[in-house]
Parts: C-alpha cells; structure tokens; sequence
C-alpha cells in the first residue's frame, strides 16, 4: 500500500519503520526537522517537511493516489483537519486519526471518523493491569 | 441575536465590539487567560460573557452556552482550531450559521467543502462582511425552509468588475437568479434588464445557492 504518516513524533516515526518493514510505501510529513531527524537512517520512506493541513503539501506526498492516512501528529486539531482533507476531498479510502481528548473522540466517530485515542487506550489498559494484579 | 465567539485576539476583540454596540449577545471563549481578561474588563457586562477555555472541546462549548447560540463565529489564529470549533458548533450543537477565519486563503475551499457556512481569508474582510452575513442569515435560515436551494447575497460593485458599467439585460446572470434590488447613493431601487450597474452599488441578488458565489465574485471583481 501507498500510506501518508501525517506527524512524526514517536509514534509516527515508529509508525514509519513498521510499515516500511512490512514493505509499504511510505511518506511521513512534519513541520519539524529535528521530528524529522527521529527517523532511524536507513529507514525506507520519503520525509517532507510541511504542514499536514496544507493542501499542497499533501499534493507534493502523493495524496492523490494514496491508499491510506494516518493523522498522528501530536495536535488533535491538525489530526482531525488532515484526515477530513484526506477522506471527503481525496477520498482516500483508508484512513486513520489519532485523538487525544476522549470527548471530542466520540463526535469524529459519530461523524464518521475512523480514530484511536491513546488516553483511553491507556486508561483501559492500566484499568485491567491493575484487574490482573488484584487477581494475584 | 446570541453569538458564540472563539477567539479574543485582535480579530475577536474588534468583533465583540462592533457586534455588542448593535445589541447582540456575545458569548466569547478564549483558551489564553490574559486575552480572556482584556475582554471581560473591556466589554464584560450584559452583552458579553467571556469564558476561558477551548473552543474546540465538547464540554467547553456546552459550559459557555453554545445551544442558545444562533450565529457561531471561529477566528482565531489557527485554522485548524477554526475548522474543528465550527464542526462541532455546526454537526453536534445544531447552530445554524458558522463563520470562520482562515490564515491560509486555500483553506477557503477546504473549509466550504467540510461544511463552514461563511468562510473569510482576512481580518479586513471580516470587519466587513459579518455585519451583512448576520443579517441576511434570517432571511435565508426563513428561505431554507420554504425553498431549499435559494438564498439571498448581497455584494458591493467594485470598478473592476466585469459587471461595472453593465445594463442587467446583457451580464447574463443564470437562470432564475435575478437582482432584487440596488442601493445607490443610499436609496433603494428595484431594477429591470435597462438599469446599468455602477460602482458602489450595493446589489441584493436572489438565486440559487450553487450559482451565487460565482456571481457574487464577479460582483466584488474577485478571481474565480
């Protein structure tokens, strides 16, 4: 698959190296150099510096053709603003926002977001470690 | 008329009070204390409440009171935050009408396409046109209901409009849009095919909603 990593903080830049391993096509695009730098050398992917919420920067990454998006940078605003670019005017047919504030979580998915929110991931999962722990 | 206003910068300080001198209440959400503060001591009263906060987040919106809101207006400097605070003003609150300020004229189009009801690329432009877009937001909130697709605009002609100098006959306007009238020198006046438009005309045009911005463009001699 041809896939966009918008944001390359740890998570995208980690994002980056498993999807390049598993031998996609990949393009990661930050305002930052130095996020940019996190990316290990040698890893298979194309970097542009940019903002994701530009329109021309997603046209330089190839969002024309690309089969999926990843809206992971660390601002949940700029997050819902690529992936709504990518999905309504590119039609982009998969994509994926990454959402910090649970509340605002649950409006995307009812508008149709398709979305991961790593605070509730966290707390469910210290919920059930703290579960296994009672248990023992 | 209750609006909600995210953003107290420059931009958002000047609407609040061009907006609470014609007697609308204003709701103003800032997420910078310091800016909250210069509002609320300059115009903190009757017409305008001011909440610190962020305008993009659910239950902020819901602390401030945007369900009494009829009018929803986005400006601060971050499109981004403009888009997602209309989004959800628009498709979870049910506010009618939603306006938003963005830095990068490209967005225009991005935000149309998702949804924002009036979009505006420059605090100049916004000082002008909130005033005329709140009014006829009635008349065409009233228009929805009866007759979907039509809606009324209202557009300055400016000297290099292709349409300056034109009788209304020859400008070729699509069908079943027509120019409802012409304020001129201050005096209204309803036109036919012979009336030529001039420059500071004011038009009030009447038509359907997908041909107007076209020729609300060519009004204001914009590129289209």
């Amino acid at each position: 698959m041809y896939i966009i990593i918008a944001g390359c903080g740890k998570i995208g830049a980690n994002l980056v190296k498993k999807l390049s391993n598993d031998g996609h096509d990949v393009v990661v695009i930050d305002p930052s150099e130095e996020n940019l730098s996190q990316l290990e050398n040698g890893t298979n992917c194309l970097a542009i510096t940019g903002m994701p919420i530009d329109e021309d920067i997603l046209k330089s990454a190839g969002i024309e053709h690309a089969d999926a998006l990843c809206a992971v940078s660390s601002d949940d605003n700029v997050n819902i603003m690529t992936a709504q670019i990518a999905r309504q005017l590119y039609h982009v047919p998969r994509v994926v926002t990454r959402c910090y504030d649970p509340g605002k979580d649950e409006v995307l998915q009812q508008m149709g977001l398709c979305t991961v929110c790593p605070t509730m991931l966290t707390v469910e999962r210290i919920g059930l470690l703290l579960g296994e722990t009672e248990e023992n | 008329m209750r609006i909600v206003i995210v953003g107290g910068g420059n931009v958002g300080y000047y609407l609040v009070k061009t907006l609470m001198a014609e007697k609308h209440r204003i709701m103003l959400i800032d997420s910078n204390r310091a800016r909250c503060e210069r509002v609320e001591n300059a115009f903190g009263g009757a017409y305008v409440e001011v909440t610190h906060g962020d305008g993009t987040s659910v239950d902020c919106l819901r602390d401030a009171g945007i369900y009494h809101a009829e009018a929803f207006i986005a400006v601060t400097g971050q499109d981004q935050n403009n888009l997602v605070s209309c989004q959800l003003a628009k498709d979870f609150f049910g506010v009618k009408r939603t306006i938003a300020r963005v830095k990068n004229p490209k967005n225009i189009r991005v935000f149309e396409q998702l949804g924002v009801d009036s979009v505006i690329s420059s605090t100049a432009r916004i000082a002008g046109s909130i005033d005329q877009e709140l009014d006829w937001a009635d008349v065409n909130s009233l228009l929805t209901q009866k007759a979907t697709h039509v809606r009324v605009r209202e557009a300055l002609v400016v000297p290099g409009s292709p349409y300056n100098g034109k009788r209304l006959g020859e400008i070729g306007l699509p069908k079943g849009m027509i120019v409802v009238c012409i304020v001129r020198d201050g005096e209204a006046l309803v036109p036919d095919g012979e009336t030529r438009l001039a420059a500071d005309d004011n038009v009030v045009i009447l038509g359907n909603e997908a041909d107007l911005p076209r020729v609300i463009s060519a009004v204001r001699g914009e590129e289209i």
